[in-house]
């Protein structure tokens, strides 16, 4: 089956005095259903994003990136929601900042969806399905 | 102000034939609305009993914070060797969101709006062990009891 290999880096030389520098991986089995990079332009109603269905108790892990932009080229400073199906938040993006968390609805028919706070954004995101506990 | 940033990159040789992913995105940590870098660093390694649930990281009254929201961000990473009856569910207050077992990490720009959108963890199975890092806006001090 296919592996994702995801891989965060976090690195300050001045926010203490011993340098913060560390990377780590995981290595996930992917089953279906999966949705490679995308985009999508997100506006201002959640219910209009959705990015994530509704999947009962499936594993996922999900990737979002706010682009910075409008539309690929025009530039844009609003946030941009991370939001449960339902409108429960978790999470707000600035331009260029991204997302990396697991996502099942434990039971809960409810999925992930994307809000602007104001205006169009460009958001590139991608779901992929963990074999674990399946 | 420090300057933290976070880079994260996703691939597979084998998620698509003839097409190897290649994922890549980098952020630098800044407070919320505004491009100063963020100067309150938490981190540290936590063994939990299965069944209890555990608050992590501050309240959104003990951190300044303007703008659309209090600027946080979170790395969590469940360090336990076990199999995938071993798990931590993780959430924001009483509603659940997903799980990290054995070796799995996750990184997002918390939500941190009010005190009732605090991170919880749950440990799944027998105690779990993580290591974390909150990389937040200004804490308050709160007042000593008397």
């Amino acid at each position: 089956m296919p592996k994702l290999i995801p891989t965060l880096t976090l690195y300050s030389s001045d926010n203490t005095s011993d340098q913060l520098s560390f990377s780590i991986s995981d290595q996930l089995t992917v089953i279906a259903p999966s949705v490679n990079l995308s985009n999508i332009i997100v506006d201002t109603t959640g219910a209009n994003n959705i990015i994530v269905p509704a999947n009962d108790n499936k594993q996922t892990w999900v990737y979002v990136k706010h682009t910075g932009t409008t539309n690929g080229s025009t530039a844009t400073a609003q946030h941009c929601d991370v939001e449960l199906t339902g409108n429960t938040a978790v999470g707000t993006l600035k331009p260029g900042e991204f997302f990396w968390f697991p996502f099942c609805g434990n039971g809960a028919s409810v999925g992930v969806q994307l809000q602007s706070v104001g205006g169009a954004i460009q958001v590139e995101y991608g779901y992929w399905s963990d074999s674990t506990a399946q | 102000m420090a300057t933290t940033t976070a880079t994260l990159s996703i691939s597979s040789p084998n998620l698509m034939p003839g097409s190897p992913l290649s994922i890549s995105a980098s952020a630098t940590l800044t407070k919320a609305g505004v491009t100063d870098g963020l100067t309150q660093l938490e981190s540290g390694v936590i063994s939990m009993v299965t069944g209890t649930e555990y608050k992590l990281g501050p309240l959104a009254t003990e951190m300044a914070g303007d703008a659309h929201d209090i600027a946080s961000y979170i790395y969590i990473c469940n360090t336990t060797t076990e199999d995938a009856t071993y798990y931590i569910d993780w959430g924001i207050h009483e509603t659940m969101i997903g799980r990290l077992y054995a070796g799995d990490w996750m990184f997002i720009p918390w939500n941190a709006s009010d005190d009732s959108a605090e991170i919880e963890v749950e440990p799944q199975g027998g105690t779990n062990t993580i290591e974390y890092a909150f990389f937040n806006s200004d804490f308050i001090l709160t007042t000593a009891a008397s």
